[in-house]
């Protein structure tokens, strides 16, 4: 029996697992575990389906050019292959021929490794990773708001100690559904929950307070809460003198957010954005959480931070049972994006273009400073110029669906397809597996090892349970291999606890800093919190308790200025479209679809009664969305629960992001999947 | 040498004009010569000062260190007394002439002084009990007036006086408000909706008396031309107002109600001078509020920075802002043209009409029930083009979800996939746990769970 944690989202559950039998292992509880104290959602206990499949890959594959095919060939030539059609295209185009996509679902480990191979044994700047579309907004706004971002700078349980809780473009009862207890636990002891979404979800139901804004348009709400607290007198004076700078200036740029213009831009009743300020300002602590409705926006980084001005005026950062956090979505949403797999930064958080860092961790590496490229495309950019005279020619992907998970996928797939070599490393044949040069079959989860950082900031310990099937290999296998046929000048590790005693020297002294965490520790902890410089520190559950990040110690707020979504409904686009998540199902669903155990019901179009009537759509027969860059057709679910206005469907099938739009954040890069413009058709 | 820009006036119009323009980097230099002196403040917020719902610090704009770092010359208690457009120089009343090269009228408008005999004292003064309700030395001049107790009439029913009117009850005046027109906000509703309206105010202890006028002050108070005496220590004149033109009368730029302006927001007489906001009249019509003066803003700044943008008038929404006074208008609901769908439940208090032309709502009134104005205004900003029965359901608001006794193939635990019917066939809840799993998730069900095996008659669910 095996202590670990659940293959999917950022809560990574804590769970037992049991071999049973050649490599069937069974799910039990692990109780202990603080985050999730035993309970699981279907996903984790059925995550042993991921066994089960018959369509497990077990050997590389190589593209037939005579026939088109995939055929199977030994790990070698898969190997030799890729190194030798890389090493040509470096020597006719340079380095940044090659691009390397990386996954917010890859341990800590992978993460780092990735980066390394990209800047050292490739020398290409072109890498970035999936995590570009989950949080990146919110990191951005919390590394400008205080000087760092880790996604929840407190314990997830610790929301229970709060007495307003606000969520915003979250369903974590349908996302993460055992953190949902947290919220429950809150309101016995009497306090309450308000719940932000377009649509009426699990979360809304359990909600003392919903309001249901159009989508797009969250900032404004902030604003004009905030508008409301200097109004009353709400705000805390005190707090603000101490701790932060640049209130005068967001203070008076709240003047022209009255309730009533609020209500105009929203579509929330004014006396609902009167109750929420009240509650807010009436209330000792509160916590706002931010999450993917609130962040995959073209405004999102700026949302954020719309949002983090209300708790920094009401006081809340950096006190106990209080704040504001960022609840990530990728199984290691948190860790991918610390230790170098993003086009502008270095392991432990460091800056690409930061000299420092580049001189220390070149010495980690064992290679020279000015060795190391500078800042690349961001994750779609890169995406959107692949095949293009200046944009990569090859691509390596790990642990990234992108076929169904980019926005404007049709563009986006037909950028894959004008690649000369797309490798893409999976468990399985996914969408954009079928459609690579080579695909190469590794391991999961319970099969290896390695960390995780959840979206609490808590660094935890995966641990492989039951052996691998034969003929694959550990991504670690793979980078290595691919980074000695390069002729990498150092050599690439293989074992994940020797890459994490690296990672933790290549992170010492930056934001993140690993470098006192071993495996060790994390068994005996239930999982160290980040910062941890030392092996004597005890790791940092709480921070910004005594002050923020930046130099001067104090949190800084930013004047936002609302703009809307990239796409508002015009007479040819009349309603705004909206995706997300069921429970049943992961990301792409490349691990779920498969498994039996969970629903696979295939996507839907959620629509309201009145549009429903009006466009003459029938519950479960279908209906088709079209949007500037794409259509896709799916069964109409008609409910009470979404807005009039508004379409949703999820986003685990290829369809939903053929319609999405991606126009991106200035400042985070992350492209607007949550709102755009469409017509609906029965 | 860069374009000249100066704008006569310092309300919402030339703050959000300025706003724009150095947003766009506009390379010519501003001056905004403001009458009041008070750095520029959200007018439209001040009967929530006097309400006390707003801080006077909650309501400035932009504070004139702003201007100062933007660039712009901000002259407060700058008066203007004359345009001469020959020599293309402002005068003010101290004597300065600033030259333009381009000049932006943003005056605003003026409150209406009703006739009432003893109104305005030989000297010009008005009435030591008589207040207006414009601006910020106003509302301070009410503010320091409305002691508890006292007895306010409000001379005028439209939306400020009902806001001024509110916000003296709420301080714990007794008020009275005379409206001219044979209801309340006249000018925006109907009959149906201002009756609606005047039973509200009745019920939160207003008097409203329409069809009157005040005709003279006396000892007491005020005479009506109903014979009817109301005494009171204080008067609030809010008899609406009219576009500020004096100014462009003089300068001798086509005036009819407002400064007539062409779609780049310029005065057809002159091409360099143009005007937005409260004073100016595009295609016959002059706006009074604040999203249209706005959105006029937004488009001279693109017009003076070379942008294609012209201005092809506004929707507009105006709001109620008083306690317990639900009131929103969208358009012009008595005069616009299309079906009209209304509803009117005096029991209830609830008064709603859409006024829909091929499909799309063009005008909406909505008086009592404000629970769908969020999505009615999306609709009619959209222009969204609706079914036939959508104006009713819309005006219907949602059915309360019936009790429904759940099946067995109903889903109860989502987390964990389990039906009703399996959980009734568990022996009990540990053994449910333990054989389905339900519950072990985010924990939503267990209520419903333990009601399923606990309970022999069929369970029920609130939720749709």
């Amino acid at each position: 029996m095996t202590a670990t944690h659940c293959p999917y989202c950022s809560l990574q559950c804590g769970m037992r697992v049991t071999r049973r039998g050649p490599a069937v292992p069974e799910i039990g509880e692990w109780a202990e575990f603080p985050v999730n104290r035993g309970a699981l959602c279907r996903k984790g206990w059925s995550a042993a389906g991921l066994y089960a499949g018959r369509e497990r890959l077990t050997t590389p594959l190589l593209r037939d050019r005579a026939t088109g095919e995939l055929t199977p060939v030994g790990w070698d030539e898969a190997l030799d292959t890729i190194a030798d059609r890389l090493s040509a295209l470096r020597a006719e185009r340079g380095p940044d021929a090659v691009g390397v996509f990386g996954g917010g679902g890859l341990t800590n480990e992978k993460a780092y490794q990735l980066g390394k191979l990209a800047r050292v044994a490739l020398g290409t700047s072109q890498i970035d990773y999936n995590g570009r579309w989950c949080m990146s907004s919110a990191a951005t706004a919390g590394t400008r708001a205080f000087g760092l971002d880790r996604g929840l700078p407190f314990p997830l349980a610790d929301i229970e100690q709060a007495d307003v809780v606000v969520l915003v473009g979250s369903n974590l009862a349908e996302t993460m559904p055992p953190a949902a207890r947290h919220l429950d636990a809150l309101r016995e002891r009497g306090g309450q929950v308000v719940v932000i979404d377009p649509r009426r979800t699990a979360t809304a139901d359990r909600a003392d307070v919903f309001v249901q804004p159009v989508p797009g348009f969250d900032l404004a709400l902030a604003l004009g809460v905030l508008h409301l607290l200097v109004a009353g007198g709400l705000v805390d004076e005190s707090y603000v003198a101490d701790r932060t700078s640049g209130w005068a200036d967001v203070r008076d740029s709240v003047g022209a957010w009255w309730p009533e213009r609020v209500e105009r831009v929203t579509g929330v009743p004014a006396p609902e954005v009167r109750a929420l300020a009240a509650l807010l300002g009436g209330a000792e602590r509160v916590v706002v959480l931010t999450a993917r409705g609130a962040e995959q926006h073209a405004t999102g980084s700026d949302t954020v931070l719309a949002w983090i001005n209300v708790a920094l005026a009401l006081g809340m950062c950096g006190t106990p049972g209080a704040g504001y956090g960022c609840l990530t979505g990728q199984g290691n949403g948190q860790g991918g994006r610390e230790h170098g797999q993003k086009a502008d930064q270095l392991p432990g958080y460091r800056m690409i273009d930061d000299p420092v860092a580049r001189e220390h961790v070149a010495s980690v590496w064992g290679v020279p400073a000015d060795s190391l490229p500078g800042k690349g495309r961001s994750a779609y950019e890169m995406l959107d110029a692949l095949g293009t005279d200046d944009g990569p020619s090859a691509l390596l992907v790990f642990g990234s669906n992108i076929v169904v998970s980019a926005p404007n996928a049709t563009r986006v797939t037909a950028r894959l397809e004008a690649l000369d070599l797309l490798v893409v490393a999976d468990v399985v044949l996914s969408e954009t597996a079928a459609i690579a040069d080579v695909v190469l079959p590794v391991t999961q989860w319970a099969e290896e090892t390695g960390t995780m950082t959840n979206l609490e900031g808590r660094v935890i310990l995966r641990q492989r349970a039951v052996s691998p099937p034969a003929g694959v290999r550990s991504d670690l296998d793979v980078i290595s291999g691919l980074a000695t046929r390069l002729g990498s000048p150092v050599p690439f590790a293989t074992d994940p606890e020797e890459v994490f005693s690296e990672l933790g020297r290549a992170s010492a002294g930056g934001k993140a800093d690993y470098a006192g965490i071993t495996y060790a520790r994390i068994r005996d902890e239930a999982g160290v919190f980040w910062p941890c410089p030392s092996p004597g520190h005890a790791g940092t559950p709480r921070m910004f308790l005594d002050s923020f990040a930046h130099p001067d110690g104090r949190a800084r707020f930013h004047v936002v200025e609302h703009r809307g979504p990239a796409e508002v409904p015009d007479a040819d686009y009349p309603v705004h479209l909206t995706t997300g998540r069921v429970l049943a199902q992961y990301q792409s669903g490349a691990q779920t679809r498969r498994v039996r155990e969970l629903p696979d019901s295939g996507p839907f179009v959620e629509l309201h009664p009145m549009l429903a009537g009006r466009i003459g759509a029938v519950d479960g027969a279908p209906v088709s969305v079209t949007t500037r860059r794409g259509s896709m057709t799916a069964s109409a679910r008609v409910v009470t629960t979404i807005r009039p206005d508004t379409v949703f469907v999820p986003f685990h099938w290829v369809g939903a992001n053929r319609l999405t739009n991606d126009a991106l954040d200035p400042a985070s890069r992350m492209p607007e999947f949550k709102v755009c413009a469409a017509a609906v058709t029965a | 040498m860069s374009e000249r820009l100066v704008v006569v006036g310092g309300g919402m119009a030339a703050v959000r004009l300025v706003e724009e323009l150095t947003a766009r980097s506009y390379d010519g230099s501003m001056t905004v010569l403001a009458d009041e002196q008070q750095a520029p403040y959200n007018r439209i917020l001040l009967s929530a000062v006097l309400e006390g719902t707003h801080g006077v610090d909650a309501i400035t704009l932009r504070p004139a260190s702003w201007f100062d770092a933007h660039g712009v010359e901000l002259r407060l208690g700058a008066r203007v007394l004359d345009v001469d457009r020959e020599r293309r120089e402002v005068m003010l009343v101290d004597g300065t002439r600033i030259g333009f090269d381009r000049l932006v009228l943003a005056t605003g408008s003026i409150p209406t002084l009703p006739p009432i005999r003893g109104l305005v004292r030989m000297d010009g003064s008005l009435h030591p009990k008589v207040h207006a309700f414009r601006s910020l030395a106003d509302c301070r001049g009410l503010d320091a007036a409305a002691a508890p107790g006292a007895r306010a009439v409000v001379v005028g029913g439209g939306l400020l006086g009902l806001q001024v009117a509110r916000a003296l009850a709420v301080r714990g005046l007794h008020t009275e408000v005379v409206e001219g027109a044979e209801h309340l906000l006249a000018s925006q509703l109907g009959e149906p909706g201002g009756r609606v309206l005047a039973r509200d105010l009745r019920r939160l202890g207003t008097s409203v008396y329409t069809g009157a006028r005040v005709v003279r002050m006396t000892e007491a108070g005020v005479r009506l031309d109903n014979g009817y005496e109301l005494s009171a220590d204080l008067i609030v004149l809010t008899a609406g107002g009219r576009p500020s033109t004096a100014l462009a009368r003089r300068a001798g730029l086509m005036v009819r109600r407002g400064v007539v302006v062409d779609s780049d927001l310029r005065s057809v007489t002159d091409d360099r001078v143009h005007a937005i906001g409260d004073c100016a009249e595009h295609r016959r019509r002059v706006t009074g509020f604040v999203p249209p003066a706005w959105e006029q803003a937004g488009v001279l700044a693109s017009v003076l920075c070379g942008g294609a943008e012209r201005y092809d008038g506004s929707r507009s929404v105006a709001r109620l802002r008083a306690t317990d006074l639900e009131v929103a208008v969208l358009g012009d609901p008595e005069h616009a043209a299309g079906e009209v769908v209304e509803m009117t439940n005096p029991i209830a208090g609830s008064h709603r009409r859409l006024v829909v032309e091929g499909g799309v709502i063009v005008a909406a009134a909505l008086v009592g029930d404000l629970s769908r104005v969020g999505l009615i205004t999306q609709l009619y900003d959209r222009g969204t083009v609706l079914g036939p029965d959508e104006p009713g359901q819309l005006l219907l608001g949602e059915p309360a979800a019936a009790p429904v006794a759940l099946p067995d193939e109903a889903e109860v635990c989502a987390c964990a996939g389990v039906t009703a019917g399996t959980i009734r066939g568990c022996s009990s809840f540990d053994a449910c746990r333990e054989g389905t799993r339900a519950t072990t998730g985010c924990g939503g069900c267990e209520s419903v769970v333990r009601r399923l095996l606990d309970e022999a008659e069929p369970a029920s669910l609130s939720r749709a």
